[in-house]
């Protein structure tokens, strides 16, 4: 069996058993960047998304029908009143667009916003709770694409006539798009709006200043790294993460779409200008700790010192809380750049 | 009048591709008769008793079964009239040495509801029968290789077949097991009638225990007779290719 | 009479003790067992239901009974919708399994042998790893493309195995054997490039290849459930052919026995049995192979008292395995067997003196 059966923090498992970088279709792949499996203990200050809009309450029309991400027809009877979440970036969406007080229950890494933590788990990231979904008397369910959610679960929740939405987005323009629909599905499309209108000129901005700063230096995004077998997991090939990198001005040097992972020899031999370690409670290597390994002082990065932790969670979680993701993403890159003011 | 033998070899020929092992063999067997079939390695013994027991199918000739074509009977019904004393093979499982016997009643027994009390009776009988008794409980993959074949005969008597064929039943034994199991086969022979056909290796045992011996050499019956006939010196010399003194014979016929 | 030593006295005594445990009995406590680990399967579960709930709910949905109580309706789902078929699909596929297994260890002579010793597991996921590749979506009666080809897959693989390996004479039951070894080698070399290139849908096929009962409802239930049982059900009344082959082959067909046309219905029937189970759970290993053994440390080795035994006690095993890995968190449910069985049995085997020698 190939490496991911590895057991490494949650964050590898879930990288390489959850998410795929699949090429197959042509359509834009990519990956729901969702590396913790557990509630992050501290929560840095970081700025609320965007305020949910003053809620007029919106004259949606139910029943409707969506489509989901995966192509399946979902019919949503009346308001959903009881939802449940089985992503953390869904989770966040729900709140940001003003319908946090109709979520009841989430999965078990929906970390923000603190709202959310209190709220019961039905979910972890291996398996999800039918019973417990059944007895909230859930009326919508919106789950992850691409494996992060099973799929027996879906089907068997759909069996049992409660709508499951599916969502995966493989790319900056997917996440717009699927705040747009849980915008639509539970009846706040306006308030969704708003916030994809917020976020868009922010990315857009922010995404000009960076490439204007300069040739885009080659990029490292380090999200995993073992220490004793020396392997190595970045950006995978034409991702999600990936395409950030090169909103935030960088050429991002790709793994495997499919298990992320990167030799060391080619590393050495694309020979990143920067490298970034994307941290989280699971993984948090030091600048120094990354210098000292065999065989990287080669690399322009490390002998130029140009080494860098960045917060992970709002780089690789597709919800509303990307345009911070992108500017901590840039910052990190372009350090000296002044970045237009924003969230 | 001739009465019908129980069971006849006409003309059987048997081959394995070009090979050749047993040839134009003519045997008539009646019923109550006793017999061993003896001959030097290689003769085609075994093969011979296979095809006798309508396992192998001859390339020519005919094996009857009561005047019927073998192959043409059911397997059932064969099983309930020949029983053969099976192979020495390994058992997967343990297996106590009273339901190793209990086999045997496979012919007999109906095939959803299983043993009868007159199946388990006749278990019963056939283990005293054959005097395994104390090893009734026994896991029969730990007997010594006597016991074991004791044990594989008393399956076959079990059966309760009219006729019990055995492919040497006495390599494992010692010399007065050995006796034992001619004096049990003579007296299935002389009390129950239950016909006998035996293949041995031990010619004076043959001598003295079967009136009627029939020789094998190179796949062909070349005598057929009580054993001052069959088992003479020419016999001995010519087909087994010892020096006649090595093999005690009785004095007269068994 | 020459006497075994006296070490083989002893150690019989040990073995003689284990076989006398009388059939009925041994059925009976079974069935007890099996009636109580079914209840608290279906009473059990990550939400807390009421015993009072659960019984009123089924005796409402089963029989029509109305005992008065009143009950959220989520209750009512959960319990006949998620529970009862769970716990009954863990029954018939455990039992299924456990015959299956008794059967192909009867055939084969081999205490070694389970359900898919004939490369059954391995064209089962291989059936199923292409399902989950393949960009088609169709559900025929709940069953989808999954179920199909996993299904297909392990009953081709059988086929092909026994095709190949099948011949009678000496050495056939090794052959076969190691046919089987080898056809599931390349099933699982393919299996394995699947995996590799499936992406996403790894975690489809890994979930498939850990198996489970998640995928158990009442349509799955109602086509599964009689192809099982009454596979097994010709099976076990083909006992005495089984039976007779414990001898070996030559023995068998001195006893009547039509050796190739048994082993060819027995092969078939048990395939079927462990294909149909396996399209619907997936692979659960450790059930086919272990409760035969069980059940013969009890009652001795006659087909016709170990394989109704073993499918009682197979479907007891799942049953309180599946509970163990809900409860547990939705442990898989082979890893909660293998974990809790396997030293259970590696202690009944301790007590047996003369064990399982090859």
């Amino acid at each position: 069996m190939p490496s991911p059966f590895r057991r490494l923090p949650a964050v590898l498992f879930l990288l390489f058993t959850l998410v795929v970088a699949a090429c197959t279709g042509g359509g834009s792949t990519s990956i729901p960047p969702e590396a913790t499996g557990a509630i992050a203990s501290v929560l840095t200050g970081t700025p609320a998304p965007s305020d949910a809009p003053s809620a007029a309450p919106s004259a949606a029309t139910f029943p409707l029908a969506v489509t989901d991400d995966e192509g399946a027809a979902v019919e949503i009877a009346t308001r959903p009143t009881k939802i449940v979440s089985l992503t953390p970036a869904v989770t966040e969406t729900l709140f940001a667009i003003g319908a946090g007080d109709r979520v009841v229950a989430t999965d078990d890494s929906s970390d923000f916003p603190k709202e959310a933590a209190p709220l019961p788990d039905v979910a972890t990231f291996s398996s999800v709770d039918v019973e417990k979904i059944v007895n909230l008397d859930a009326d919508l369910v919106i789950a992850g694409g691409h494996g992060f959610s099973p799929a027996e679960s879906i089907a068997k929740l759909r069996a049992l006539k409660i709508p499951v939405l599916v969502l995966y987005a493989g790319s900056v323009d997917g996440v717009y798009h699927d705040i747009e629909l849980v915008g639509t599905a539970v009846g706040n499309g306006p308030e969704a709006t708003t916030v994809t209108a917020g976020m868009r000129p922010q990315i857009d901005a922010i995404s000009a200043a960076a490439k204007g700063s300069g040739a885009p230096p080659r990029v490292d995004y380090e999200v995993g790294y073992t220490e004793g077998t020396g392997q190595i997991y970045v950006a995978g090939d034409k991702s999600f993460l990936a395409e950030m990198v090169t909103l935030a001005g960088g050429t991002p040097i790709v793994g495997d779409p499919v298990t992320y992972e990167i030799p060391l020899e080619t590393l050495i031999e694309r020979d990143p200008q920067v490298i970034i370690l994307g941290v989280n409670p699971f993984y948090s290597p030091t600048p120094a700790q990354v210098a000292k390994r065999a065989g990287w002082s080669v690399m322009t990065a490390v002998k130029d010192g140009q080494i860098r932790p960045v917060r992970d969670i709002e780089i690789t979680r597709p919800g509303p809380r990307l345009a911070i993701g992108l500017r901590n993403l840039t910052a990190a890159i372009w350090p000296d750049l002044a970045l237009p003011s924003g969230p | 009048m001739t009465i019908e033998p129980i069971l006849a070899a006409e003309g059987v020929t048997l081959a394995y591709g070009s090979r050749s092992i047993v040839t134009d063999a003519n045997l008539a067997i009646g019923a109550g008769e006793r017999i061993a079939i003896v001959g030097p390695n290689g003769a085609g013994k075994s093969t011979f008793l296979r095809a006798l027991t309508g396992v192998l199918t001859p390339r020519a000739g005919n094996v009857r079964l009561c005047g019927a074509s073998i192959a043409t009977v059911d397997r059932m019904v064969v099983a309930r009239t020949i029983a053969v004393v099976p192979e020495l093979a390994q058992l997967p499982f343990a297996m106590p040495v009273d339901e190793v016997v209990a086999l045997g009643r496979l012919p007999h027994e109906p095939p959803i509801s299983g043993l009868r009390p007159s199946d388990r009776a006749a278990v019963v009988a056939a283990i005293e029968r054959v005097g395994v008794g104390q090893l009734r409980r026994r896991d029969a993959r730990e007997l010594s290789m006597g016991e074991r074949q004791l044990v594989f005969i008393a399956v076959a008597v079990a059966q309760a077949a009219s006729i019990l064929v055995l492919d040497e039943p006495t390599a494992h034994l010692d010399i007065r097991h050995q006796v034992e199991v001619m004096e049990l086969l003579r007296d299935l022979n002389e009390r129950d009638g239950t016909t006998i056909v035996a293949v041995l290796h031990d010619l004076a045992l043959a001598a003295h225990f079967f009136p009627r011996i029939v020789v094998m050499d190179g796949g062909r019956i070349v005598a057929d007779g009580p054993p001052a006939a069959t088992l003479d010196e020419a016999h001995i010399r010519g087909v087994f290719g010892v020096d006649p003194a090595l093999v005690r014979l009785p004095a007269g016929a068994a | 009479m020459a006497s075994g030593a006296l070490s083989q006295e002893l150690g019989s005594v040990g073995l003689a003790a284990r076989i006398r445990g009388r059939p009925v009995v041994v059925a009976i406590v079974g069935l007890v067992v099996l009636a109580a680990v079914a209840l608290a399967g279906v009473g059990l579960g990550s939400v807390r239901i009421s015993p009072a709930d659960t019984i009123a709910v089924i005796l409402w949905r089963a029989f029509g009974i109305d005992l008065g109580a009143t009950w959220a309706p989520p209750t009512e789902v959960i319990v006949w919708e998620l529970r009862l078929p769970r716990v009954l699909t863990a029954m018939v596929i455990g039992g299924g399994l456990a015959v299956a297994g008794a059967t192909f260890q009867g055939l084969l002579r081999n205490p070694l042998a389970d359900p898919f010793v004939l490369g059954t597991s391995s064209g089962a996921a291989l059936g199923a790893a292409i399902a989950i590749l393949l960009p088609v979506d169709i559900a025929i009666l709940a069953f989808g493309l999954l179920h199909a080809l996993a299904f297909g897959g392990a009953l081709l693989a059988a086929f092909v195995v026994f095709r190949l390996g099948g011949a009678g004479g000496p050495g056939a039951l090794t052959r076969l054997l190691l046919t089987g070894y080898a056809i599931g080698s390349v099933l699982a070399a393919l299996l394995t490039m699947a995996m590799y290139v499936s992406g996403s849908d790894l975690r489809q096929i890994f979930s498939f290849l850990l198996g489970g009962l998640a995928g158990a409802s009442w349509p799955r239930l109602v086509v599964a459930a009689p192809l099982i049982i009454v596979s097994c059900a010709l099976i076990v009344a083909r006992s005495r052919a089984l039976d007779g082959l414990l001898l070996g082959d030559s023995a068998a067909r001195h006893l009547g026995v039509d050796v190739r046309r048994e082993r060819g219905i027995l092969l078939a029937l048990a395939s079927m049995a462990t294909a149909a189970g396996v399209a619907i759970s997936g692979l659960i290993g450790f059930v086919g192979l272990v409760v035969p053994h069980l059940v013969r440390l009890l009652v001795g080795p006659s087909a016709r008292r170990v394989l109704p035994i073993s499918a009682i006690v197979g479907a007891a095993l799942l049953v309180a395995a599946d509970l163990g890995a809900r409860l547990a968190g939705d442990v898989p449910v082979g890893v909660v067997m293998a974990l809790v069985g396997a030293p259970f049995f590696l202690y009944l085997l301790g007590r047996t003196r003369s064990g399982y020698e090859l």
